[in-house]
C-alpha cells in the first residue's frame, strides 16, 4: 500500500492544471457529499438537543459534581484548541521557514484551525451552565462597577482564544481571497458568480495588489507564529497556575504546545486522506507531503513522550506525597485504561513511523491519525479527571459517571466541526491555488528568468 | 497607475519574462500601465514595484497601539476595582503580560488587514482596467492606458515583447 511517486515519469504540473484540479472540487456535489453533510447535521442536532435539555433541566444533567467540576466539556475544549493548533503551525510557522511540504495542505489545516476554534469556543460557554452570562467575561463598563480579574488564567484564556480565533480567521480569509477570485473567474452558475464575486472583494491580481498582499501575508505569518506558542501555553496555565496535584507543573506550556501540534497534524492527516482520494488530488498531495507530516508527528510524539516521563520524574523527585500519589494513581488507579490507552496511542504506536515505508503508507497513516486523536483526548481526560478525582485529602476524593447529555454534546461538537468542513470543501478552494503555483517554476521563454526554467511549469509540485 | 483615459490596450502573455519585457518597454516610454499575474513572483516585483510596501509600518503602529491598550486595560481595570490577592500588587505586571501580548497581536493583525484593504483597494465593485479572467488562470497581462493616437505604437510594443494577443478596449 506504500505509494510511489516518480516525478520524472509524469508530465510536469502547470498553472492551468492547478486551477483545473482544485476548482473541479467546487463542482456540484454528489450523493456522498450530501450524505456526509446530513450525517454531520444529524450529530449536530443531537448535540444541540442535549445542550437545550441541559439548559432546561439544569447543569446537574452534565454529570459533573464534586470533586469533578471540570469534566468532559473542559476536556473537549482543550482537545479542540489543540486540534486547532497545527493549522497555524503549518500556515504561519512553516511559511516563515519556507517548508516545501506545506503548500498543498495548509489551506485545509487553516480551515480546520478556524472551525476547531469555533468548536472549542463553545465548550467554556456550555460549561457555564447559563451561557447567557458569558458576556461577563468581557471587560465592559457595567452597573455593578465590576471588572474581570486580569490575574486569573481563565481571563487570559478569553484573551488568548479570542485573539487566536480572530487572527486565524483573518489569516485564513486573506489567504483565500486570490483563490476565490480564481473561482469567480471560472464560475458558471448565477449563485456561484454572486458568491465568489462578493467574497473575492473585487480582487484582480494586479502587481500593486500582489506587492502589498505578499508583504501583509508575511506579517500575518509573523503575528500568528507567537500565537502558536502562546495560546496553548495560556490554556495550560488554566491548570498549571492552580495547586492541584498533577496540574501544578512548569513543564505544562511546552508539553501542551507539543501535544497540540501532535494532535493537530494527526487531524490534518485524518481529513486530508479522504479528501485527496475523493477529489483525485494525488498529483498535488504526494507521498512527499505525507512523509513530511509523518516526521512532524514522530517528532512531536517524542516531545510528548518526554513530557509524560518528565511529569513522573518530577513527581518522584519532588518528594511531595500528593504528587507522587497522583502519578501512581494514573497508571494503576480507577481510570488506568485511559492512561495506558493514551500511552499506547501517543507514545508507542507512532514509533512505527521510524519505518520509512510506513510514513507513506496511506491506510496506515489514516488509522494512526485516528488513534493519535483518541490518545490526545485521553491525555486531557487524564489531566483533568484523574487529578480532580484524587486531590489532597481522601474525604475530597470521588469518581465520575458520564451522562448521556455530555456524550451527546461531545458528538454534537464533531457534527458542528464536520458541518463547517463539509460546506467549506464544496464552496471554497480547500487547496491553495496561488501558493501551489508559487512553488512551480514560472512559464518563461528565455533562460535566466524564473530560476532558469525554459518552459511552463517544469517539475512536480514538490 | 492606469487613469481614466480613452483607450486601454491589453496584452495577454503566456510567458512571464515576455510580460516583464513589455512592462520595461512601456515604462521606458513613460506610459500609464498595470500588470496582472496569476501568481506573485519576486521577478515581477523587482520590475513592477521595487519599493517596500508601507503595510509593515501600519502593522507596527497598530501592534504598538494594541500593546499600550492591552496593558492599560488590565492596569486601569484593576485600579478601578482593586482586589487584593495575598501580597501581590494590584497592578501585577507578570500577570498582565498576557492581555498586553494578546492585544499587541490582535491589533497588529487587524491593522494589517485594514492596510491590505486600503492599499489593495478592496473591497471594490469597480471593474479593473482591462482585466481578463485568464489572468487568474495561467496568463500574464499588461494593460496600458493611452490616447487613441498612441494605440498603434503601444500595440506594437506589446507584440514585440511577445504578447499572444493584443486587444484594444474603448475606455477604462
Amino acid at each position: 500500500m506504500e505509494e510511489k511517486h516518480d516525478s520524472k515519469k509524469e508530465a510536469p504540473v502547470t498553472y492551468a492544471e492547478v486551477n483545473d484540479t482544485i476548482l473541479k472540487m467546487l463542482e456540484p456535489p454528489g450523493t456522498g457529499w450530501y450524505l456526509l453533510l446530513f450525517t454531520c447535521l444529524f450529530f449536530l442536532a443531537i448535540g444541540a438537543s442535549c445542550w437545550f435539555y441541559q439548559m432546561w433541566s439544569g447543569f446537574g444533567e452534565s454529570g459533573k459534581s464534586h470533586p469533578i467540576g471540570w469534566g468532559t466539556y473542559i476536556t473537549n475544549f482543550v482537545f479542540w484548541v489543540g486540534i486547532a493548533h497545527s493549522g497555524t503551525l503549518i500556515s504561519a510557522v512553516l511559511s516563515l521557514f519556507r517548508a516545501a511540504f506545506r503548500q498543498p495542505i495548509y489551506r485545509l489545516a487553516e480551515a480546520m484551525t478556524v472551525f476547531a476554534v469555533m468548536t472549542a469556543g463553545l465548550f467554556p460557554i456550555i460549561h457555564l451552565g447559563r451561557p447567557w452570562y458569558a458576556l461577563w467575561l468581557m471587560p465592559y463598563p457595567n452597573q455593578r462597577a465590576l471588572w474581570p480579574n486580569f490575574r486569573s488564567p481563565l481571563l487570559w484564556d478569553v484573551f488568548a482564544v479570542s485573539t487566536y480565533f480572530t487572527i486565524s480567521a483573518t489569516f485564513f480569509i486573506v489567504g483565500l481571497i486570490p483563490d476565490i477570485a480564481a473561482a469567480r473567474d471560472r464560475a458558471t452558475t448565477r449563485f456561484r458568480k454572486t458568491l465568489y464575486g462578493v467574497t473575492s472583494l473585487g480582487w484582480r491580481n494586479s502587481h500593486v495588489q500582489w506587492k502589498h498582499y505578499t508583504a501583509a501575508y508575511l506579517i500575518f505569518a509573523a503575528f500568528a507564529t507567537p500565537l502558536v506558542v502562546s495560546v496553548h501555553s495560556v490554556v495550560s496555565w488554566d491548570f498549571a497556575m492552580s495547586i492541584v496535584p498533577g496540574w501544578h507543573a512548569t513543564i505544562f506550556p511546552p508539553y501542551f504546545v507539543a501535544g497540540a501540534i501532535f494532535s493537530g497534524v494527526a487531524m490534518v492527516v485524518t481529513l486530508i486522506i479522504p479528501l485527496r482520494k475523493a477529489f483525485k488530488l494525488e498529483r498535488l498531495i504526494t507521498p512527499f507531503h505525507f512523509d513530511a507530516m509523518s516526521k512532524l508527528i514522530l517528532m512531536t510524539s517524542g516531545v510528548v513522550t518526554y513530557s509524560y516521563i518528565t511529569e513522573f520524574y518530577t513527581a518522584w523527585f519532588s518528594n511531595n506525597p500528593f504528587e507522587r500519589f497522583q502519578f501512581w494513581f494514573r497508571p494503576f488507579g480507577e481510570f488506568w485504561i485511559a492512561f495506558w490507552g493514551m500511552t499506547f496511542c501517543n507514545c508507542i504506536f507512532p514509533q512505527l513511523l521510524w519505518v520509512k515505508s510506513l510514513r507513506t503508507n496511506i491506510p496506515f497513516l489514516f488509522v494512526l491519525s485516528i488513534f493519535i486523536n483518541i490518545g490526545m483526548w485521553l491525555e486531557r481526560f487524564n489531566i483533568i479527571f484523574q487529578s480532580l478525582t484524587r486531590e489532597f485529602i481522601p474525604a475530597a476524593w470521588g469518581g465520575y459517571n458520564f451522562s448521556w447529555v455530555e456524550v451527546g454534546i461531545t458528538v454534537g461538537a464533531f457534527g458542528w466541526f464536520g458541518m463547517w468542513m463539509t460546506l467549506f470543501i464544496k464552496f471554497f478552494p480547500s487547496v491553495a491555488i496561488v501558493e501551489i503555483k508559487e512553488i512551480l517554476p514560472p512559464p518563461v521563454r528565455r533562460e535566466g528568468h524564473g530560476h532558469g526554467h525554459e518552459h511552463a511549469a517544469v517539475g512536480a509540485v514538490h | 497607475m492606469v487613469e481614466s483615459t480613452s483607450r486601454a490596450v491589453v496584452g495577454v502573455f503566456t510567458y512571464m519574462d515576455d510580460a516583464l519585457e513589455a512592462v520595461k518597454n512601456v515604462k521606458a516610454a513613460n506610459l500609464d500601465w498595470r500588470m496582472y499575474s496569476p501568481v506573485p513572483r519576486h521577478e515581477i516585483e523587482e520590475v513592477t514595484f521595487p519599493q517596500k510596501s508601507p503595510v509593515r509600518l501600519v502593522s507596527f503602529c497598530c501592534a504598538l497601539t494594541g500593546c499600550i491598550c492591552g496593558w492599560s486595560l488590565a492596569i486601569l481595570c484593576s485600579l478601578d476595582w482593586p482586589m487584593r490577592t495575598s501580597a501581590k500588587n494590584i497592578a501585577s505586571i507578570p500577570a498582565f503580560f498576557v492581555p498586553g501580548y494578546e492585544w499587541t497581536i490582535l491589533f497588529g493583525g487587524l491593522g494589517t488587514l485594514f492596510a491590505i484593504f486600503a492599499y489593495c483597494k478592496i473591497p471594490s465593485v469597480v471593474r479593473a482596467a482591462g482585466y481578463d479572467p485568464r489572468f487568474s488562470h495561467d496568463k500574464f497581462g499588461v494593460v496600458v492606458a493611452c490616447s487613441a493616437g498612441q494605440v498603434a505604437d503601444v500595440s506594437k510594443r506589446l507584440k514585440t515583447a511577445g504578447a499572444d494577443e493584443v486587444d484594444v478596449r474603448d475606455s477604462l
